[in-house]
């Protein structure tokens, strides 16, 4: 995955990334067990702050998702992420396999580029300057 | 299928742009001119007839076509409660339209998301350029509404047959491993890939 990697499987609490990568990794470990997890925070390619983490990509693999068609899996990652998707959290690009399949295809998609979002509608428009949203 | 360069643009909807979701998708583009990132002239004009459709419906409304079509709602603030754009009855008449409904950030001719834009270009793929297309950036109802609806955090969001199949990152599963042709021909839509492949097999 590009962007800054900030988590690798083993569960170590280590201290890369901001206090939003913590918490995506922390819950997305206790929800879901993952035998490898990778949490990459795509903010620096939308334009914000400095230090804001509001865009991210997870790529989750775990026996957890067995059975589950797509749009469960990620339900389940939403699930485990609720709060922070009620938050901070404006956008999130989800991989979820199974041990199986991440093993046969290890690869993950990248995030599509930006293209400005609600802010670029505000620099044309108002110039009433207000946060990404969801 | 990783493109390193691509993640630098942030240039709109720019051929340029429009090139790398292409290729962050996967799949080569055969819609319209060869080479990729310009519109045939049939897609051009498609998307025009329903872009003036779009602003006729708004015209006569006075109001985004997402409102004009929850007509009767009062449309007050205060989200989706008491009948506004946001409440379940809308959102259920907005998803209910049209076979394909896709709620997203700006307009199929301009999108002002990424992941939105990955949707359009998806569809645009597969020839599929006649379906209802929200902005919810026009109506935070709206935006609010879809959400509670589906029980989904994010945007966009892709409804087909009234049902929510997920967003850019399911759709683009779904592109990958045929199961969106196979979706589209259950309703009655066949994908302009099944050609392309048609062509290649003749070849």
């Amino acid at each position: 995955m590009r962007g800054p990697l900030l988590a690798a499987a083993g569960g170590a609490m280590g201290g890369a990334g901001g206090p939003l990568a913590r918490t995506i990794r922390a819950k997305l470990t206790a929800a879901l067990q993952p035998t490898h997890l990778e949490v990459r925070d795509d903010s620096p390619q939308h334009g914000g702050p400095p230090g804001a983490e509001t865009h991210f990509g997870v790529l989750v693999v775990s026996v957890r998702f067995a059975g589950l068609p797509p749009l469960q899996r990620h339900r389940l990652v939403h699930e485990a992420l609720r709060a922070e998707l009620a938050g901070p959290l404006h956008a999130l690009q989800v991989t979820a396999r199974t041990p199986e399949q991440w093993q046969s295809d290890p690869r993950a998609p990248p995030a599509p580029p930006c293209l400005g979002g609600s802010k670029r509608e505000q620099r044309r428009g108002a110039g009433e300057e207000a946060p990404g949203q969801q | 299928m990783l493109i390193g360069g691509f993640l630098r643009l942030c240039g709109g909807s720019s051929p340029a742009a429009r090139r790398a979701v292409r290729q962050w998708a996967g799949v080569r583009a055969r819609c319209g001119g060869a080479g990729g990132g310009t519109m045939s002239a049939a897609v051009r004009t498609g998307w025009r007839i329903g872009a003036a459709a779009a602003a006729a419906l708004r015209g006569r409304a006075g109001r985004p076509l997402s409102q004009a079509a929850g007509e009767g709602g009062g449309a007050e603030g205060g989200g989706g409660g008491g009948g506004g754009s946001g409440s379940r009855e809308a959102v259920e008449r907005l998803v209910r339209e049209h076979p394909v409904v896709v709620f997203m950030k700006g307009s199929p001719a301009q999108p002002l998301c990424g992941f939105s834009n990955a949707v359009v270009q998806i569809l645009r793929l597969h020839g599929v350029e006649d379906y209802r297309a929200h902005d919810v950036l026009q109506d935070p109802d709206l935006r609010q509404g879809i959400k509670d609806y589906s029980n989904w955090p994010t945007i966009p969001q892709v409804y087909l047959n009234g049902e929510f199949v997920g967003g850019c990152d399911i759709l683009l599963q779904m592109h990958q491993n045929g199961d969106l042709v196979e979706e589209l021909k259950k309703l009655g839509i066949r994908s302009a890939l099944l050609d392309a492949e048609k062509d290649q097999e003749k070849k």
